[in-house]
């Protein structure tokens, strides 16, 4: 039932068309990344599931919920969005920047309640911040920021996430334990995202993207092939399996080859 | 100190500021020209309020009536004048920088001040709408005021989108171009007496407060001070930008709407009714945040006591400074408030803080 399905999907500016007849089905439950180069409309085709951009034509679904229709509310109940943030012009304590996720459950006119408070301090231990909460969101290093705003949008409580780059500035380590504190959620997530490691270890599909068009859509196993890496990335690679956690492994080769000198 | 929460420290900030509001309004009815007693001050509130509520006098007059009327009809509505121009330039500050997410944002920042500017010289200059002798500039004043921000929200709007940086820029050309009608007007009026009131009026002035403006202006501020509070945790949100605000569930357009109608329509009929006094919409924000935080919910009630307090120091240094002269209260305004802006500045980009 609460798939994310977009279908017929165009969004041009001023007669360019930036994407053209996309079509994602993201299943219940499913973490399905979204692949592709720079400025091949990735961050676009989010903005106009969670309605930043308006597209010219096609649907988007979510669940039962028509998002083209639907006001801003609604969808926010259904859906949590995470992009970068580094240009908050107001400073304010990190308790707050996450209760920010619990306004669209507010009771009409009325504060936070114990129960947002709660929720908030349990997404926050959750991304590894439970003393953050009285530090101020701008004092905070890229990293912790990132993590704030995942925190908020967990406490937001939704069916479906999106995420754009969420990893973006954080060190390894914290790579992969906030895609494993996605990957443990009941939510159904659609993350655009650069490392395709970490795309392989943690997606059960991915999208792959180019110049506005989908190219491929499968498993890792199905969709990251050598031949189109190098189409999409020009870059070689070597795709083996990691023998310990069964997962791909994808080996990056500049020059050619990796004895090039 | 460090362990109080920030309700506790709230409170702290609303007993002081209360207390400090007191004090501050008793010092401004008792200064002036005519010297009253400091006792008499509040036996005669008294009388006037609570006393006329319950039919009898609390207080055995000892003054004379024209004591007491000067405390009441003149010195009175001055300071209740003077509170809601502070608090109301404040609260539309603050409800433009949340609109604008920008901190250097001001009630003034769509035109408004501008375009009040120049329907009130208009009105000066050209004698129109005189069947209204009291109120004619002040109307000329709004309805410019209203001109100048529908002017700016519409040329900001670009695809059915308003952003807070087309807004400002909007701001800045309707700004201009009132101003330029301002100058035209003047420059090519042959009458100085004129010239000279509306230049006066331009500066801003408390002067001639009574209780009838009181209470046109209190209909305005209280139903805003309502909004604005009602809608406190929406503009929270909004500080976060118009994306982040909308992935969240707010409806940006109503809110928007809301925020732009309330701060047009208290700078407006402030601007109409006592010129155009600059800074306090600037200033007071960053200091009330500088106690409170960022949150609405603190920085409403936050800024209407702080803008209110401020206003009436500006107005007694304006009356006292050159006293027995009145200086125009705009001049103060910005004698304090600039000086003010640049020390925050250079305290090192705690400005937003």
């Amino acid at each position: 039932m609460s798939e994310l399905r977009v279908s017929g999907l165009d969004y041009s500016i001023s007669g360019k068309k930036i994407l053209d007849q996309i079509l994602v089905d993201v299943q219940d439950g499913d973490f399905v990344g979204l692949i592709g180069p720079n400025g091949c409309g990735k961050s676009t085709l989010l903005k106009n599931i969670y309605k930043v951009y308006k597209p010219d034509c096609g649907e988007i679904r979510l669940g039962d919920l028509d998002a083209l229709r639907v006001s801003n509310t609604a969808l926010a109940r259904q859906l949590a969005v995470m992009v970068q943030e580094n240009s908050v012009e107001f400073d304010m304590p990190v308790i707050e920047m996450v209760m920010l996720g619990r306004y669209v459950h507010r009771k009409h006119f009325q504060d936070t309640s114990k129960e947002d408070l709660a929720i908030a301090r349990r997404y926050l231990a959750e991304v590894g911040l439970p003393d953050f909460e009285e530090r101020s969101f701008r004092s905070l290093s890229g990293g912790e920021k990132q993590r704030v705003l995942v925190a908020r949008a967990l406490a937001q409580d939704t069916k479906f996430i999106i995420l754009d780059e969420p990893t973006n500035h954080l060190d390894i380590g914290y790579q992969y334990l906030i895609m494993s504190i996605l990957k443990r959620q009941k939510v159904t997530i659609f993350a655009a995202m650069h490392d395709l490691n970490i795309a392989a270890y943690y997606c059960d599909k991915v999208v792959m993207m180019e110049k506005g068009h989908i190219v491929a859509t499968g498993t890792p196993e199905e969709a990251f092939t050598e031949e189109r890496i190098q189409a999409l990335f020009h870059i070689n690679t070597h795709i083996t399996r990691n023998e310990r956690t069964g997962r791909l492994h994808i080996s990056y080769e500049p020059d050619g080859s990796a004895m090039a000198f | 100190m460090k362990k109080l929460s920030r309700p506790q420290k709230f409170l702290l900030f609303l007993i002081a500021a209360l207390i400090l509001f007191v004090l501050t309004m008793m010092i401004s009815i008792w200064f002036g020209a005519v010297k009253i007693r400091p006792d008499w001050i509040g036996a005669i509130l008294a009388n006037k309020t609570l006393g006329r509520l319950l039919g009898r006098e609390l207080f055995t007059p000892e003054w004379q009536e024209n004591i007491a009327s000067i405390v009441w009809d003149i010195r009175l509505p001055r300071v209740i004048e003077s509170f809601m121009i502070g608090s109301g330039l404040a609260l539309a500050g603050l409800g433009m920088q949340a609109l604008t997410k920008n901190s250097l944002a001001d009630p003034y920042v769509l035109g408004i001040s501008s375009g009040a500017s120049a329907g009130a010289v208009f009105v000066i200059m050209t004698g129109a709408l005189a069947f209204l002798p009291g109120y004619r500039v002040m109307l000329g004043g709004f309805v410019g005021a209203v001109i100048a921000i529908i002017l700016a929200v519409r040329c900001a709007t670009i695809r059915k989108r308003m952003t807070a940086v087309q807004l400002v820029l909007a701001g800045v050309a309707v700004s201009s171009l009132f101003s330029a009608v301002v100058n035209v007007l003047i420059y090519t009026s042959s009458e100085s007496s004129k010239q000279k009131t509306a230049m006066f009026w331009m500066i801003g002035s408390l002067a001639g407060s009574n209780w009838t403006d009181v209470k046109i202006l209190a209909i305005v501020f209280i139903p805003c001070l309502v909004i604005f509070f009602l809608i406190r945790k929406s503009l929270d949100v909004l500080l976060l930008g118009d994306d982040a605000a909308k992935t969240l569930g707010v409806n940006i357009g109503v809110l928007k709407l809301l925020i732009i109608v309330g701060s047009t329509l208290l700078a407006g009929s402030i601007v109409s009714m006592s010129g155009v006094i600059g800074f306090v919409g600037l200033v007071i924000p960053h200091l009330t945040r500088m106690f409170v935080g960022s949150t609405h919910k603190y920085t409403i009630p936050g800024v209407v006591l702080v803008g209110g307090i401020f206003m009436l120091w500006c107005d007694l240094i304006s009356r006292i400074i050159a006293a027995p002269q009145e200086i125009p209260i705009g001049v103060v305004t910005a004698c304090i408030g600039a000086p003010f802006f640049l020390f925050m500045l250079r305290r090192g980009g705690k400005i937003g803080g």
